[in-house]
């Protein structure tokens, strides 16, 4: 057991190129400019589902390659997905939830809008349409 | 066992309930993921909110992401990803023996995140001379519409809580760069720079999701 340990190490020693994290780095530039680009121009319903499949793909590249996670045990692993299985749950039905009930109320006056500069203090559905 | 394993390595680095130095790296590893996992859940909530209101308000979400300033949240982006980049480096160069390059990889991410800090604290001065601040503090005169208070607080909570975060891995960041210069880590143990690394990486991989989310709805 010992003896694989420092064997593992030295063999890490020799072996471990620095080309993985050059190309991880690249390619999150490129994913980073793509988000730009399609983020400006507003792409409707699909710009959410776009914006967050490249931040999904920048964090697996993220995960696997700088945090070693690829090389990692399967302990470690598991970590790492049980956390994302419970972020999952809680969005996903939090998120249904809203999104099928119907609008909730806003009173007037509610601390969400601003008394200040909406001093009728108007619903969304009242207010001129913007663009 | 454990004697063998400890052979040639600097003093205390190996505690004596680990049989072996892979062992005890395995669970320095283990632990530290669980703290992440657990980094990831309280953004998790802030992201559910943020989710909740941009369901209630999507024109005030869209109208508001429109007056941050994409250009310097793009900067940012291109910052912190170099500074990822810049602490994998690190690590590298620890754990293949060139300890100079890794000293100055570590510098740069440290610069990396002062520089964030600073193009942050230049949005944050911004916010507060428009008065586009959270809840009743919000009047912004550019934009009018109901919930638009709610896009900030989301905004000020989500890049607050991020920010102490580059804060705390800076911190961390410096001290190991104080004890690489002492010269603790090698190709024989450098576990400690990589949990470091591994919190550095968390802190990028939260930006990741907050710039598409705040600035290009």
């Amino acid at each position: 057991m010992a003896e694989s340990a420092t064997q593992h190490q030295h063999e890490t020693h020799d072996q471990h190129s620095a080309v993985p994290y050059v190309v991880v780095w690249i390619a999150l530039l490129v994913f980073t400019a793509v988000t730009y680009l399609t983020g400006i121009q507003h792409l409707g319903k699909w710009a959410l589902a776009i914006a967050l499949a490249i931040a999904c793909t920048k964090s697996a590249l993220v995960a696997l390659i700088f945090m070693h996670l690829r090389e990692s045990s399967g302990a470690t692993r598991l970590v790492f997905v049980t956390s994302l299985v419970f972020v999952a749950l809680l969005l996903f039905f939090t998120v249904s939830d809203v999104a099928t009930r119907f609008t909730l109320a806003t009173p007037a006056g509610a601390p969400f809008g601003t008394e200040r500069s909406q001093p009728e203090g108007l619903l969304e559905h009242e207010m001129p349409a913007e663009e | 066992m454990s004697h063998e394993a400890a052979q040639g390595l600097p003093e205390g680095i190996l505690a004596h309930h680990f049989s072996s130095l892979e062992r005890q790296n395995e669970a320095m590893r283990l632990g530290m993921w669980l703290f992440l996992a657990t980094e990831i859940l309280l953004f998790a909530g802030l992201f559910t909110g943020y989710a909740v209101y941009r369901f209630q308000f999507p024109l005030a979400f869209a109208e508001c992401s429109r007056h941050l300033e994409i250009a310097l949240g793009t900067l940012n982006t291109i910052v912190l990803i170099t500074s990822s980049f810049t602490v994998a480096l690190a690590i590298h160069f620890a754990r293949t023996d060139r300890r100079r390059a890794a000293v100055i990889c570590l510098v740069l991410t440290i610069g990396f995140a002062l520089a964030f800090l600073g193009i942050k604290a230049v949005e944050y001065t911004a916010h507060f001379h428009e008065r586009s601040l959270p809840g009743k503090y919000y009047a912004f005169e550019g934009v009018k519409i109901l919930g638009a208070a709610m896009f900030f607080t989301m905004y000020f909570l989500m890049t607050g809580l991020h920010g102490v975060h580059v804060v705390a891995g800076m911190s961390v960041l410096s001290w190991l760069l104080w004890r690489t210069l002492q010269g603790r880590y090698s190709s024989r143990y450098y576990t400690g720079l990589e949990m470091g690394g591994l919190y550095w990486h968390l802190v990028d991989l939260v930006w990741i999701f907050l710039y598409p989310l705040l600035y290009l709805i």
